[in-house]
């Protein structure tokens, strides 16, 4: 038994145990411990990282006279490690207070600890998979476990699940194509035969593959346009739920793309195929679309009013990052692509913590009915302002790392528009985030959120461990680029050369440890200042000022609704709705469709469509 | 193996004393009824133990093929005519009256027929026997709508039969036989023209109206959408296919020409998107249930038009997967029937069902590795090998119908297990319906397991339905397959486009040596 096979067995047990004791609250623990196993079993293929051979699973089956066969490298643990961690720590969440709450408020916790175990195991397999069959068998279970995900929470989300279901249906079958086109074109789902014929591909048949796989796999991933169902599916499951999706869920997609459009066809092919009177090839194509998933989803996340809404629109523009990185293929950008899917992983599953957190004691994730809850609830503040610091891409953080390399390469590859729209994105993050941190911590609290305390601590263990993450990979960012030299070597692209704090580079490298070493000498000097300035007082939290109005403490004021005014004033009429409106078009053209259709089965004397067509086939068999 | 032809005989036999036993006692005409389907579940049994893997021909009542009518017994053949009994066992009108059980035994004989018979005529007899029983058994409910139902499906059955007859006609005037070896013979030489693509039409369509093939299946809502969910499990998921596999073995034996397999896949593909846009649409389970079977039979149609052993492989996966799912669901459609809103939270408490109802859809919708996605990814390879533009559009159009399919699908599925209660449940499934459809979840899960046997059987099964020199040697001897060669090769040189030209050349041979050029003085003349 290898360790592979431990780890599906181990994945396969969670699952078991959560539909069979999964009901019961005080199950939590031992689940977490299950998780914790499968964790531990990524942990000790950990090797695959840093050049182990792969670890191969023992089942393999052979059918239709295809065989499958499934095995780790060292792309594939970088995904695992992140999926199993995601998956450990939203169990973890909702071991103890999260899921009595929860079954208390008639949520279905059995529904819910089954679901999430459903997840990381089919990851597992879909991270194993080695050719066309198996990974479109993986590909279609872990499409169907987040469908299970999404539907637990009931009521709204069955109907973003349903959304889900179509869009991702839809990206399947686009795999598919690709698919059984690679089988038509060797007679094999082998990905090594579909390499061997790469070169003698027609530039056709080319585009059709890369189309297929990106198309299919971008369902997934959000990209635009294909990205209308995430924000809804992943706000509406329940909070660990959400956390695990939006962490890792949607990355898949990128796997499976490094997997395939990388791996297979490689990024030498992606580059020699150029888009006729243009002066783009494949790859830069991707990087494009990268960069409107980065820009627009982040300028939606802006205008939302419900915490999880903004997060999980984020979550979709941050994927365009990861994206454009890898699509710019070279040693900077591919390592900041694939370090973002890390980066990302464990501020988002923080920051959805942090939210349901707040859900927990105050019932609401509206950005309009909260306020001043920094003195309530301090921890769960400071992993909201570790995350959002994350997830803007600021130092001392670990998305900062990711972000720099991929502007870094950018600049290097003389792609000006591009570096604009990753840097127009991060603006757009700062200041929404900004608005998530200020309106639910600052400014006053509201009367009914007095007595609201610190929520216990099997949910502030996970979030401050995933925060503490975030800030170590962000001080010494070397020790996950170290991972990421292998997985480059993996796909055939340029191999960075990381330092334990970053990059060194001629020209500038970025050492993160002198930059955080700084920012808290800076902090340190600010530190001294104040002490030795000895005139302090301490202000109440309801004792202050709102633009020049004087306000008493019974009136408590809390600035929130139709926030950043004047920035709306300005790009407000730039929000069209367009995809939204191209998707009703296309539902609404399959309705007129459907009703034709149905239309056909009302006629009162369903004779004279046989006679219709009976002349039609004659006459088409004399022409 | 000249018992096999019990197995038509036999049901067709307890099927007209039913009606007369079922005046004094219902008890023992129920139990003749099962007793007979058992015994032609035994009959065909033992025929698929001894056939073993090969082919025979039987020439009822010692006339020798092509002048006496044959019964041809191949692993296909044997596969659906087995599938017929076991079905009419399983869907067995309980609660019905002793001429519902006479219908269904003569419809089990019929049926059975149709998956035997080696010659035409004996499949217009056959077909024309189903329609009759079929009529009876929708009209028996007694209703209004199952009455309407019926009355619209007589009159289009009725259209299609002639245009049936009007096609065979065409075919005895060409060639003088109605025997599917002979006319295997023959068909190179006389009905690769216009005239046989014309009477391939007429009988593609006469057969389309119960293979439930677009638009001569406008009978098909209102039938299903009234009667009891076992009738219409029978009708959609075993008579459709019995009917297509006539299609099939008229396509393979006698119409190799692509035009013929062009307008099967045409006229498939249209199936898929009205039947499944129509499901999408449908208010009603019954009714979204039998727009699903439009749609699954245009799969089937559409693979099917794959020429050769491909086509024939997935034709018979999505076939077989349609056959054990679509019965079951409408079992579980007994109790959830009428209008789907209506259902919400219908499916809570009541696990068993909500739970395989689940697992077909998944199926239907092909989640790997569960059977319905392997006969799903068969016939997209089958299609997308060919490499036509008009395959890649049907390919595109069966994967467009699988997002539409599963739209609707679990859109249905989401308003039975809503949690929102109010909803008063017209009480639990029947057990028997139950034990049932749980049956057809039990072998749709356990053939995952078996899907490797699987695979190699239904190989083995196409490769030998696709052999038309098998069939013409079993039936005529080996003379008659060199004569065909013969024919084949003068027709290549006239048109080196056509298909065929991958088998074997022969000698002339004149061991039925009708001079060319006078094709009325044949075998049946």
């Amino acid at each position: 038994m290898t360790l592979l096979d431990g780890l599906w067995l181990a994945s396969a047990l969670t699952a078991l145990a959560a539909g069979l004791f999964g009901r019961s609250p005080s199950a939590g623990p031992w689940l977490t411990a299950l998780y914790g196993v499968q964790f531990l079993l990524v942990a000790f293929m950990g090797p695959l990282a840093y050049g182990a051979d792969p670890v191969p699973a023992s089942p393999a089956f052979s059918v239709l006279g295809y065989g499958l066969s499934w095995q780790f490298t060292a792309l594939s643990w970088f995904f695992a490690v992140i999926t199993a961690g995601a998956a450990l720590a939203a169990a973890w969440f909702m071991s103890g207070a999260w899921g009595r709450h929860y079954a208390e408020q008639g949520g279905d916790l059995r529904l819910l600890q089954l679901a999430l175990a459903l997840n990381p195991s089919t990851m597992y397999v879909l991270l194993a998979s080695r050719d066309f069959l198996s990974l479109f068998v993986g590909w279609e279970l872990v499409s169907w476990a987040s469908f299970v995900l999404m539907l637990a929470a009931g009521g709204v989300g069955v109907r973003w699940a349903l959304r889900y279901l179509v869009y991702a249906i839809g990206g399947a079958m686009a795999v598919m194509a690709a698919m059984v086109l690679s089988h038509a074109l060797t007679g094999s789902f082998e990905f090594g035969a579909l390499a061997a014929v790469v070169p003698d591909l027609s530039a056709g048949t080319l585009w059709s593959l890369v189309i297929l796989l990106s198309g299919g796999f971008g369902v997934k991933m959000g990209l635009l346009p294909f990205h209308l169902w995430q924000a809804g599916a992943y706000a509406e499951t329940p909070g660990p739920g959400s956390a695990f999706l939006g962490a890792i869920s949607s990355r898949m997609g990128l796997y499976a793309m490094l997997l395939t459009l990388f791996g297979v066809l490689g990024l030498g092919t992606l580059k020699a195929l150029s888009i006729p009177w243009t002066p783009l090839e494949a790859h830069e194509l991707l990087a494009w679309i990268a960069a409107f998933t980065i820009v627009l989803p982040t300028f939606t996340a802006l205008k939302q009013n419900d915490a999880r809404w903004l997060l999980a629109w984020h979550g979709i523009g941050q994927g365009g990052y990861m994206l454009m990185g890898v699509a710019m293929g070279d040693a900077l950008a591919s390592a900041g692509g694939l370090m973002h899917v890390f980066n990302h992983a464990t501020y988002q599953a923080a920051l959805f913590m942090a939210v349901t957190a707040v859900v927990y004691r105050t019932g609401t994730a509206d950005l309009n009915k909260l306020g001043g809850l920094v003195t309530r609830m301090p921890l769960t503040f400071l992993v909201l302002l570790v995350g959002i610091i994350g997830l803007a891409g600021l130092p001392p953080m670990n998305g900062f790392v990711s972000k720099w390399l991929i502007y870094r390469a950018l600049i290097d590859d003389g792609q000006p528009l591009l570096f604009v729209a990753a840097v127009v994105g991060t603006l757009g993050t700062i200041v929404s985030v900004y608005k998530l941190l200020h309106n639910i911590f600052l400014g006053q609290l509201r009367v009914e959120h007095e007595s609201v305390r610190e929520v216990p601590g099997s949910m502030l263990a996970p979030m401050l461990a995933l925060s503490l993450i975030v800030f170590v990979t962000g001080l010494a960012p070397g020790l996950v680029l170290d991972w990421l030299t292998t997985v480059q070597r993996e796909l055939g692209l340029a191999v960075l050369a990381p330092t334990l704090g970053g990059v060194e580079r001629p020209d500038g490298g970025l050492d993160m440890l002198w930059v955080v070493g700084i920012l808290f000498a800076g902090f340190g000097v600010g530190a001294l200042i104040f002490l030795a300035g000895g005139r302090a007082r301490t202000v109440h939290q309801l004792d202050n000022y709102a633009g020049g109005h004087f306000l008493t403490a019974e009136v408590r004021y809390h600035y929130s609704d139709n926030f950043y005014a004047g920035l709306m004033h300005r790009i407000g009429p730039w929000y069209r709705g367009s995809f939204q409106w191209l998707q009703d078009s296309v539902v609404a053209a399959t309705d007129l469709l459907a009703q034709a259709a149905a239309g056909v089965y009302r006629v009162v004397q369903p004779a004279a469509w046989l006679l219709g067509v009976t002349v039609l086939a004659l006459w088409w068999v004399a022409a | 193996m000249n018992f096999v032809v019990l197995a038509v005989a036999l049901p067709l036999l307890a099927g007209f004393l039913t009606p007369a036993l079922g005046r004094s006692s219902r008890a023992l005409a129920q139990w003749l009824g099962w007793g007979t389907l058992a015994v032609c579940i035994g009959v065909l049994w033992v025929a698929w133990a001894r056939l073993d893997g090969g082919t025979v021909a039987i020439a009822i009542g010692g006339f020798r093929p092509p002048l006496g009518i044959v019964f041809y017994l191949d692993a296909v053949a044997l596969l659906f005519g087995l599938a017929v009994p076991l079905m009419a066992l399983l869907l067995w009108p309980r609660e019905g009256t002793p001429q519902q059980f006479a219908l269904t035994l003569v419809l089990t004989a019929s049926a059975t027929g149709l998956a035997l018979s080696g010659d035409i005529f004996n499949l217009y007899v056959f077909y024309e026997l189903t329609a009759a029983a079929s009529f009876g058994l929708i009209a028996g409910r007694g209703t209004g709508a199952a009455q309407g139902a019926a009355l619209r499906y007589l009159l289009l059955s009725a259209a299609g039969s002639v245009l049936l007859l009007a096609g065979i006609t065409i075919v005895y005037l060409r060639t003088g036989t109605l025997n599917l070896a002979h006319l295997a013979t023959l068909a190179p030489e006389r009905l690769q023209d216009p005239v046989g693509l014309a009477a391939f039409a007429l009988m593609l369509i006469g057969l389309g109206v119960k293979g439930e093939l677009f638009p001569v299946n406008g009978w098909v809502p209102e039938v299903y959408g009234s009667v009891s969910g076992r009738l219409a499990g029978l009708l959609a998921g075993l008579v459709s296919k019995l009917a297509v596999l006539v299609v099939v073995r008229i396509l393979v034996l006698i119409f190799p020409q692509p035009e013929a397999a062009q307008l099967m896949l045409v006229l498939g593909m249209l199936g898929i998107v009205a039947g499944e846009l129509a499901a999408w649409r449908a208010r009603d389970l019954r009714r979204q249930f039998a727009f699903s079977s439009i749609g699954q039979l245009g799969i089937v149609f559409v693979a099917f038009s794959v020429p050769g052993e491909a086509g024939i492989v997935a034709g018979l996966a999505v076939a077989l997967h349609h056959l054990l799912v679509k019965p079951a669901l409408f079992l579980l459609a007994e109790r959830w029937g009428g209008s789907i809103e209506g259902l919400r939270g219908a499916g809570r408490g009541h696990w068993l069902a909500s739970g395989l109802f689940i697992l077909f859809a998944l199926s239907l919708v092909g989640l790997p590795p569960l059977p319905g996605f392997w006969a799903k990814l068969l016939t997209v390879m089958g299609l997308m090998g060919l490499g036509t533009g008009l395959a890649w559009l049907g390919a595109l159009t069966v994967m467009a119908a699988t997002v539409v399919e599963a739209a609707y699908l679990f859109r249905t599925l989401s308003v039975l297990l809503a949690r929102e209660a109010g909803y008063t449940s017209p009480g639990p499934h029947r057990g028997l319906d139950l034990v049932t459809a749980s049956l057809a979840g039990l072998v749709l899960v356990g053939s995952v397991f078996a899907l490797h046997p699987l695979g190699d059987g239904l190989k083995a099964m196409a490769a030998q339905a696709a052999d038309v020199q098998g069939y013409i040697r079993t039936v005529l001897g080996d003379r008659a397959v060199a004569r065909r060669g013969q024919r084949e090769d003068r027709i290549s040189e006239a048109h080196p486009a056509s298909r065929g030209s991958d088998r074997p050349m022969g000698r002339a041979d004149r061991a039925y040596g009708w001079p060319a050029g006078s094709p009325t003085r044949g075998a049946r003349s």
